[in-house]
């Protein structure tokens, strides 16, 4: 993803190339998702041209190719399909959902998705599976608390999953926060100015300014408008705001 | 002779197992609870001692000792033989009388210790929620609120009122403040059971969530502190009157 302008060049080149960077590195992420995404669109489609509904034992196919996934690449610490409620006709809801474990292990989230017994049963309203739903787009979720998955600070990176035009639930990885900040740190060390991103909500994702650390919120810059904009660098005050192309982070420059 | 051999018996002592009592009487809260909540069934079978060990994050020695107790206790049975293993067993008491069971088991020291433990993870999350939440991020903490009026039972109740406490942690950006409310909420949980079904202690809880969310949403740190605290401290504080008359 293009050439290091160097390590000390300042200036809006080098701004460029950060925020490219780091779009990079989610984007390797998104095409795992995007592999989740088309094995699942292509194993529901055939099983739906057996002329039968889909159950929970038919999503076993994915997981050679998402443990896989999950050994390869390193940011991914959680992978899966998540289907829309209704989709399988054995179980209410259903998270075809693996994790690397300590040591390597990769190992399935066994979730209770019983109302009558969970309070945590109903997934719908978390943002990794509301907004593919809703705006039929991917999208990067968080940083947030993943307490129905991981425990971890997250990024979870979704697409939605459609069965002949049917919204049919999301492929998606999770990213923990410190692994993404190790990934991006470097980038953010080489600018000039102290540098953090921020999510379209202002929310702090890595930062290598210590006056905003992650999870904190950037209050002031409209960062969700900013990224509707055609990749225009943008300005709040004395900040200056790079859009991370392809993904909806801003670098935010102080 | 070397200090580390005059030592020799202390070095061993360091290098013991963690609280290993401890352990045990996690597991069998853990469990406990989960079989008085509901969540796991009359009759069900629990996985495999290794299976459960592993996903547990403890020894197979330690749970062992825990599914004695269990045994003891009387919530759960084992079957040898094919198809054997530990299976969950009800007893015919009512909910409320085994719980009130357990709690006998609770000092008011430990309970009013309790009290302070949870009262400080939400009051601190509370503050932190003030600064780092938006509007939008407030949507999960309203509905949990607006269920638990709604809610039907104890168990449901007990449910909702510990997701409460998660979600705020969560709006803390704090992945160890919710990893704490969960670990302790694994603790206690069940026994708030015996207050909440009191329809004035969910109202009285209810009543200071909705303050809490607006003082939250208002920037207003000390009035959403208090206020998860008093969320906590109140129906604890019920739960030593029930103690206290047992």
């Amino acid at each position: 993803m293009g050439v290091s302008p160097g390590l000390t060049a300042p200036g809006t080149e080098t701004e460029r190339w950060v925020a490219a960077q780091v779009g990079g590195a989610l984007e390797a992420v998104f095409a795992e998702v995007a592999a989740t995404r088309a094995d699942t669109t292509a194993l529901l489609a055939r099983v739906s041209a057996q002329g039968r509904p889909a159950v929970s034992a038919d999503l076993a196919a994915l997981r050679p190719a998402l443990h896989q996934r999950l050994s390869e690449e390193e940011l991914v610490s959680g992978a899966g399909f998540v289907a829309a409620p209704g989709l399988l006709a054995d179980v209410p809801a259903w998270l075809e959902w693996w994790q690397c474990g300590t040591e390597g292990v990769v190992r399935p989230l066994l979730l209770d998705l019983d109302p009558g017994r969970s309070a945590y049963s109903d997934y719908t309203h978390w943002d990794w599976f509301a907004l593919p739903r809703r705006t039929g787009r991917r999208a990067v979720a968080g940083p947030y608390v993943d307490y129905l998955c991981s425990d971890e600070y997250s990024l979870t990176l979704s697409e939605p999953v459609y069965v002949r035009g049917e919204f049919a639930g999301v492929a998606a990885a999770d990213v923990y926060l410190r692994h993404f900040e190790a990934a991006v740190l470097p980038l953010l060390r080489r600018l000039a100015r102290p540098a953090h991103l921020v999510n379209a909500r202002g929310r702090v994702a890595a930062s290598a300014d210590p006056a905003h650390l992650a999870g904190s919120l950037t209050r002031g810059p409209d960062f969700g408008g900013l990224l509707l904009g055609q990749d225009r660098i943008g300005a709040h005050g004395s900040l200056r705001l790079v859009p991370c192309r392809g993904v909806p982070l801003v670098l935010v420059l102080a | 002779m070397r200090q580390d051999q005059i030592d020799g018996g202390a070095r061993r002592a360091v290098f013991s197992p963690v609280d290993n009592r401890a352990r045990v009487d996690t597991v069998v809260r853990r469990l406990g609870d989960a079989i008085e909540l509901g969540l796991l069934a009359d009759g069900e079978q629990l996985p495999g001692e290794s299976e459960l060990a592993g996903q547990l994050g403890v020894s197979t020695v330690t749970l062992r000792e825990a599914l004695m107790a269990l045994r003891q206790r009387g919530l759960l049975i084992t079957r040898r033989g094919r198809g054997g293993g530990s299976f969950v067993s009800l007893p015919e008491l009512p909910a409320e009388e085994r719980l009130r069971t357990r709690l006998r088991g609770w000092s008011t020291e430990e309970l009013r210790d309790l009290g302070d433990h949870w009262a400080a993870l939400s009051g601190a999350a509370a503050r932190l929620a003030v600064q780092r939440t938006e509007p939008e991020d407030l949507s999960q903490l309203r509905r949990t609120a607006d269920e638990l009026i709604r809610a039907e039972g104890a168990a449901a109740c007990c449910r909702l009122y510990g997701r409460f406490h998660v979600e705020l942690a969560a709006a803390a950006q704090s992945a160890r403040l919710t990893r704490e409310q969960l670990a302790l909420q694994g603790e206690v949980g069940a026994l708030l059971c015996l207050v909440l079904a009191d329809d004035s202690c969910r109202e009285e809880v209810a009543d200071r969530q909705r303050g809490l969310i607006s003082a939250v949403q208002d920037g207003d740190h000390a009035t959403a502190g208090t206020l998860a605290e008093r969320c906590v401290r109140e129906p604890v504080a019920r739960l030593v009157a029930v103690r206290l008359a047992l």
